[in-house]
């Protein structure tokens, strides 16, 4: 079952690495023009469902890394789709053409990391009250630093004669 | 507990009607919620010592604010504390809102929250066990007999300076000052 | 000196009706405590919350937010008057059950005109769940009262409490189908579960008391203890016989609120159309056979 479904996919797509880990698991990294023909592919052999869309900050590599999860509830397998971005002017074009329910993930994406997803209809705020120069989650922001220069500067009432 | 000292009630009834019916408003604001209802059902009673919970903060007599406070909140919590009658007293619960707590440098979280309302009094742990709650509920019992507990007469007195310091956190506040605030010539 | 002892009767039963009802939210309080297998607050705590509620600066939204409130109170007083109390009625010959019917209602639409001053929506929203209930209760009701008064063929409630004297309590008598529908309403009259829909704290946040503080709370309390003190006066002076002397009025008043406390201890909270549908069917399907039971007898 998973092995026939990791020859469609290497025939039909090139430059693209396919890892079975587990029995029920597939791992697929693949070139970020290629996500969306990816995705539509397996949308229409019956895996619908989106559970995830996460991303990681490898610095040293000078990359951002965004993972999609997909489930199929018919033959229970999960599967893993990764691609890698550049980031210096992180941009990369939204999924919701293809799975509706990835709009407030990628709102968290960039709000958190700064990844501008062209085609959303709302990328507004989610979680934080207010802007920040570096956003929070990427490792270049240094968080005792942000807590000493805001938070530490408000003086106590008493204070304040 | 000097309930039944029946010369106290008819010189200063305030004072005791206040130290002896303390309804507290239910609002959970952080993982410090989780210690309140093995507090209120029947295993440690807090109804013997005249503690409810009420539904709404205009019923309400005393604050608790359980757990970490993030950004969001503090505007909750804020308008919460603006909508309760006075007096009225506010004490914090577990280490988070006395420094920070585990989150001490998170950039989304409130480290000291006696910067933004006033507090009376605090309770350590993480979380604290019921009996120290109800430690703390004899103390504030001490402090209104003392006349000690003001803190809703300090964020009168002070309402300035509180509000600029939640000016500063929060991005704008949508809610008129509920105190008026003479420009001092500075 | 007949007018010192008119005045006396007037005075004194809200009073007394404040103190019974007072005691009686304590000990509610207290039942339910005991049930629960802990402690619960002294029976006093009411006075002591009543106390603090005085002392409190509570919010208000206009003047016909605590006018809404006293005509509540001012009718729940004046119902008072009407209800025989161990031997002192001092309005009993005028009127009887039929102005009880119409100044029940009173509370409610006081509470109701309060309540839209204050703009929250969560009073509109308790205020017409209780006036929906009360539609729900008023055609059982209507029907027990059609039958006492056929059967003792007065309108007043003195002759009905002085021919149930001796024990011949209307309870015992072709009247019982009656007594069992009154009681099965009895629990939607207070206000108590299972149709405690009203002031339900976890869902509407305490419906019509979400924007009273302070003084106006401290009222609200008060009218809760006068319809407390009405509800059960009225079952005991329509099918109990009332009573010769206060103590013994009194007594069997907390017989059946002690009855009526149990209820509430065991079961859940009805909806409002679960509610309504109930009270349609079983309280009216028995009242009126009780009806007919009494036309037939006659």
């Amino acid at each position: 079952m998973i092995s026939a479904l990791k020859k469609e996919l290497e025939s039909a797509f090139k430059n693209i690495q396919i890892v079975i880990p587990e029995d029920n698991r597939l791992t697929i990294t693949a070139p970020k023009d290629t996500v969306l023909t990816i995705l539509s592919f397996l949308k229409d052999k019956g895996y619908d469902h989106l559970a995830l869309i996460s991303c990681t900050d490898w610095i040293e590599e000078k990359e951002f890394e965004l993972v999609y999860i997909i489930n199929s509830y018919g033959e229970k397998i999960s599967i893993i789709l990764k691609s890698r971005i550049s980031r210096e002017n992180p941009q990369f074009i939204t999924t919701i053409p293809v799975f509706e329910n990835a709009e407030p993930y990628e709102r968290e994406i960039h709000e958190l990391y700064g990844i501008n997803f062209e085609g959303h209809p709302r990328l507004t705020p989610l979680f934080l009250e207010r802007e920040y120069e570096i956003p929070p989650f990427r490792k270049d922001f240094d968080t005792r630093k942000y807590v000493e220069e805001f938070f530490d500067e408000i003086p106590f009432v008493e204070e304040n004669k | 507990m000097d309930r039944k000292d029946i010369k106290k009630w008819f010189k200063e009834p305030g004072k005791m009607g206040h130290k002896y019916s303390l309804w507290a408003v239910y609002f959970c604001t952080g993982c410090g919620i989780i210690e309140v209802p093995p507090v209120i059902t029947s295993r440690w009673d807090a109804e013997r010592f005249g503690v409810i919970p009420v539904a709404t903060p205009r019923q309400a007599n005393l604050f608790l604010i359980t757990g970490y406070v993030s950004v969001k909140t503090l505007k909750a919590i804020i308008r919460t504390y603006e909508q309760m009658p006075e007096p009225k007293y506010t004490v914090g619960f577990g280490s988070c809102p006395i420094n920070g707590g585990m989150y001490w440098d998170s950039y989304n979280t409130i480290k000291h929250l006696d910067k933004y309302i006033p507090i009376d009094g605090w309770i350590a742990g993480c979380m604290p066990r019921p009996e120290a709650i109800f430690i703390a509920v004899t103390h504030l019992w001490t402090l209104i007999d003392k006349g000690m507990a003001t803190a809703h007469i300090k964020y009168r007195e002070k309402y300035k300076y509180y509000r600029e310091n939640q000016e500063k956190v929060l991005k704008g506040l949508d809610w008129p000052p509920l105190y008026p605030i003479e420009d001092s010539n500075d | 000196m007949i007018i010192v002892a008119k005045i006396f009767e007037i005075i004194l039963p809200p009073i007394l009706a404040f103190i019974i009802g007072i005691f009686f939210i304590g000990l509610f309080r207290k039942i339910m405590a005991r049930i629960h297998w802990r402690y619960g607050p002294p029976i006093i705590q009411p006075f002591l919350d009543l106390i603090k509620l005085f002392h409190q600066k509570g919010f208000s939204h206009g003047p016909l937010f605590d006018l809404g409130l006293i005509l509540s109170l001012a009718g729940s007083m004046v119902l008072i008057l009407f209800i025989p109390f161990g031997g002192m009625c001092a309005l009993g010959n005028s009127g009887g059950l039929l102005v009880i019917l119409y100044i029940m209602l009173f509370a409610p639409l006081g509470i109701a005109l309060s309540g839209g001053e204050g703009a929250n929506p969560n009073i509109s929203i308790g205020i017409s769940r209780k006036l929906i209930i009360a539609l729900g209760y008023e055609v059982s009701f209507l029907l027990v009262l059609l039958t006492l008064m056929t059967y003792y063929k007065t309108i007043s409630i003195v002759d009905i409490v002085n021919a149930q004297s001796n024990f011949h309590w209307a309870l015992f008598s072709p009247l019982f189908l009656s007594g069992i529908a009154y009681l099965m309403i009895l629990p939607a009259i207070l206000g108590i579960r299972p149709f405690d829909v009203v002031g339900a704290p976890q869902e509407i946040s305490s419906g019509p008391t979400a924007e009273y503080g302070g003084r106006f709370l401290a009222l609200f309390h008060i009218w809760h203890a006068f319809s407390l003190f009405i509800g059960i006066a009225l079952f005991v002076d329509l099918f109990l016989g009332g009573g010769s002397n206060p103590v013994t009025f009194f007594m069997k008043m907390v017989v059946v609120f002690v009855l009526v406390t149990f209820i509430h201890a065991v079961f859940p909270r009805l909806r409002t159309e679960q509610a309504v549908r109930y009270l349609w069917r079983w309280p009216t399907a028995i009242s009126l056979l009780g009806l007919l039971l009494v036309q037939i007898i006659k």
